[in-house]
């Protein structure tokens, strides 16, 4: 298991993410009842951006 | 037994195998916060009950997410890129449980119920680490499982109130989900689990820990008034 990415890069870059999924739910979840667009929409994005996560492909994100 | 604290610039100086233990754990533990989005993402973030249940599905993967990224970052640090677990086919997880794909709301539920509350006994275990740098890292990651615990733990009680069918599909999750727990604790004649306590990685042996797991969510089981499952049928390591 040799270090093949900057990991110190690919930190930075998930905490972005993660920081995005956490504003996308709080954005969202008062709105549950009243909007259902706003909710549909957040996890909508939620989808989109977990699935660049899971498809883990680092190189690209540290272009 | 060793009982130092060991700092990242002193992880290079240290006895190889205690390196190579650190760094398998470590590799293992990220795998394991990956693993849980990986199971559940695709088909409960769409599929979920209500639109605050989506939401609550796509923040507890947020969290995991986090999880693996603040174990990634330990194990750069001492050499070892774990970016490979982010993609890797569930097939190829470390820990059988996580090999598979959740595609009801029961078997979600039941996995925040049993699964999560492994994962905070294996961050747990980690609580006096002699690496010094997990210690910290502990207390919101702990914090957030208990939340992901609760939730699947209240979304089974829930999903008792629902009728017979839904209760026998709870009980059909539970008999799955607790076995794969149990194995999820490893062997308990292991050598390697006796060399994790013996240089301070870990606090208890694969046994003590999957006993003390028993007595707690058995009593949770019965509490629900499901039947607890025989702990020995359909286990792979004893």
């Amino acid at each position: 298991m040799a270090q093949a990415v900057d990991t110190k890069e690919v930190d930075e870059y998930l905490e972005q993410v993660v920081q995005a999924l956490h504003r996308t739910v709080r954005y969202a979840i008062p709105h549950v009842k009243k909007d259902a667009e706003v909710a549909d929409k957040a996890v909508k994005d939620c989808e989109e951006i977990l699935s660049v996560v899971m498809e883990g492909n680092v190189s690209e994100w540290l272009k | 037994m060793f009982t130092d604290k060991v700092e990242v610039k002193d992880f290079e100086k240290m006895d190889p195998e205690y390196q190579d233990l650190l760094r398998r754990i470590i590799t293992i533990q990220s795998d394991c916060e990956i693993g849980g989005p990986h199971l559940y993402v695709e088909k409960m973030l769409p599929n979920a009950p209500t639109k605050l249940d989506q939401l609550l599905v796509a923040r507890t993967a947020a969290e995991e997410v986090d999880h693996y990224r603040k174990f990634a970052r330990l194990a750069g640090d001492i050499g070892v890129d774990v970016s490979f677990v982010l993609s890797q086919p569930n097939q190829k997880r470390f820990v059988e449980a996580f090999r598979g794909t959740i595609t009801t709301w029961e078997d979600f539920a039941v996995f925040g119920f049993l699964i999560d509350r492994i994962g905070r006994y294996q961050l747990e275990e980690f609580i006096g680490c002699t690496y010094a740098p997990i210690e910290p890292l502990l207390p919101d990651i702990i914090n957030e499982e208990l939340g992901h615990i609760d939730y699947g733990a209240t979304q089974t009680k829930e999903l008792l109130t629902k009728g017979d069918e839904s209760r026998e599909k709870v009980q059909k999750a539970i008999d799955y989900w607790y076995i794969k727990g149990l194995d999820m604790f490893g062997r308990s004649e292991s050598r390697r689990s006796e060399r994790y306590c013996h240089w301070g990685i870990k606090r208890r042996t694969n046994a003590q820990a999957r006993e003390a797991y028993m007595k707690e969510v058995e009593a949770l089981i019965k509490a629900m008034g499901l039947k607890v499952p025989d702990r020995l049928k359909g286990r792979k390591y004893l």
